[in-house]
């Protein structure tokens, strides 16, 4: 009797392991996206302060249309990625990790981690800034598309599942963001608009490989070591590279870069907002990283991509409630997208008959 | 010396199978100062290693505190792979 007692025991402990382990990617991966929203809300509320509020309003600093549309957005990812990296470097360094981020660096992992964080950062960020000025808000949809594309590369790359099942709910997460991103859709499809588009595929496929890719990555790297290098990869490679490149094709040469840089991190209103915005950025892309690596990259990036709902419910709830900005409410259409969302999620999860089966028993 | 996370899964690839107390005990000596060498944190890794394919679950049972004690292995494609990406 007491053997039946202990092997039930056992087997009930061991479920109990399996489906803990479950629960906290499922669980890690939604707090990735909420995380998300809370990093872009402080950071467009940062980039609303002191010089920005000039750059992007009355703009008595004279800056040309192409600096103002490309590279002071460039600039603004830099400085959160950069602080972001500042933040994951003092966590790693806190918890003993940081001789492990030094040691992962020179390590085939941590190249290829670099590598993702160079295609998910520098590359896929400008395509989207780019493509959103060329194309209007129809991108915003489009860029959903990361976790399928996410998904099916984690399938042809490194064997993960992907069955009918899982893909139907990819493609209803896919039609929920479609549903938010579509309430910004308006007369504001400028010439450049095909282009565009095909750009935002760009950013799409980066952010999709980059999710995947590093996921993957996460499940030899630790994920506190993985989002160090990924932010402080991202924030240089914007600061010294991305930024200059804009400031040359500006005609203002690299001191125009510097310039900016300096007018930027010496304003005291907007500073502080880049702090908060680079410690959220830490969990939004490190919990991304894990949540992918504990569930697989079909379920983790749908749950992250629950971000499209996030995003503008931060920004109402932050900006518009809290500190009475107009012009942030959230549509109706936005709370019904993210119901389907949740059931697209259930969908990549589990078998929803499981639920009936289990009621039935 | 590899990063801790490396050591945890290369040692899979130089033992036939083992649990989350055997990789402790066998790395104790040079990550012994680690804060991240400690069951919880072990045990996560390990299934983060499972859920991407490097590992495999082998048996079960419980020690002798009567918690319970998991093993694991790394199956042939899963050591090529971790033995591709993580050099000695």
């Amino acid at each position: 009797m007491n053997e039946v007692t202990g092997a039930a025991n056992l087997v009930a402990a061991k479920k109990k392991l399996s489906s803990k382990f479950f629960k906290k990617g499922i669980t890690v991966a939604i707090l990735s996206g909420m995380f998300y929203g809370l990093y872009s809300t402080f950071l467009m509320l940062g980039m609303s302060k002191g010089v920005w509020a000039d750059w992007y309003g009355p703009n008595e600093a004279m800056l040309s249309a192409f600096v103002i549309t490309y590279m002071v957005g460039a600039l603004g990812s830099a400085i959160n990625d950069t602080i972001s990296g500042i933040w994951c470097m003092g966590i790693a360094a806190f918890k003993g990790k940081l001789g492990d981020f030094f040691r992962t660096l020179k390590t085939k992992p941590g190249r290829i981690m670099i590598m993702a964080a160079l295609v998910g950062g520098p590359i896929s960020s400008t395509a989207y800034v780019v493509a959103l000025q060329m194309a209007g808000s129809i991108v915003i949809p489009i860029t959903a598309l990361c976790p399928a594309i996410g998904a099916i590369l984690a399938r042809i790359l490194f064997k993960q599942k992907l069955t009918p099942r899982m893909m139907t709910g990819i493609a209803i997460c896919f039609l929920a963001s479609f549903m938010i991103g579509s309430t910004g859709l308006g007369g504001d499809a400028p010439a450049g608009l095909l282009l565009g588009i095909l750009i935002a595929f760009i950013a799409a496929f980066g952010w999709g490989l980059e999710g995947c890719v590093a996921g993957y990555g996460t499940s030899m790297i630790d994920y506190e070591i993985g989002i160090t290098i990924r932010q402080t990869t991202s924030g240089l490679a914007n600061l010294l590279i991305l930024v200059p490149i804009f400031a040359i094709l500006a005609g203002g040469g690299f001191g125009l870069s510097t310039d900016l840089f300096i007018d930027a991190v010496t304003d005291a209103s907007a500073m502080p907002w880049f702090i908060v915005s680079g410690f959220f950025a830490v969990f939004a892309y490190s919990l991304w990283y894990k949540g992918n690596s504990m569930c697989g990259a079909a379920l983790g990036m749908a749950c992250n991509g629950a971000y499209s709902f996030w995003g503008p419910f931060f920004l109402w709830l932050i900006l518009g409630v809290v500190l009475g900005q107009d012009g942030w409410t959230i549509p109706p259409i936005a709370w019904v997208a993210a119901v389907v969302m949740v059931f697209g999620i259930l969908m990549i999860a589990m078998n929803p008959l499981d639920l009936l089966k289990k009621k039935e028993a | 010396m590899k990063p801790l996370n490396y050591a945890i899964l290369k040692h899979f690839t130089t033992v036939k199978e083992a649990c989350a107390d055997d990789v402790i005990e066998a790395l104790k000596g040079e990550y012994g100062s680690f804060k991240a060498l400690n069951k919880k944190a072990v045990i996560e890794s390990i299934m983060t290693g499972e859920a991407n394919g490097l590992l495999e679950e082998t048996r079960y049972d419980m020690d002798d505190k009567g918690e319970l004690r998991v093993y694991y292995r790394a199956h042939a494609e899963g050591a090529a792979t971790i033995n591709s990406y993580i050099k000695d």
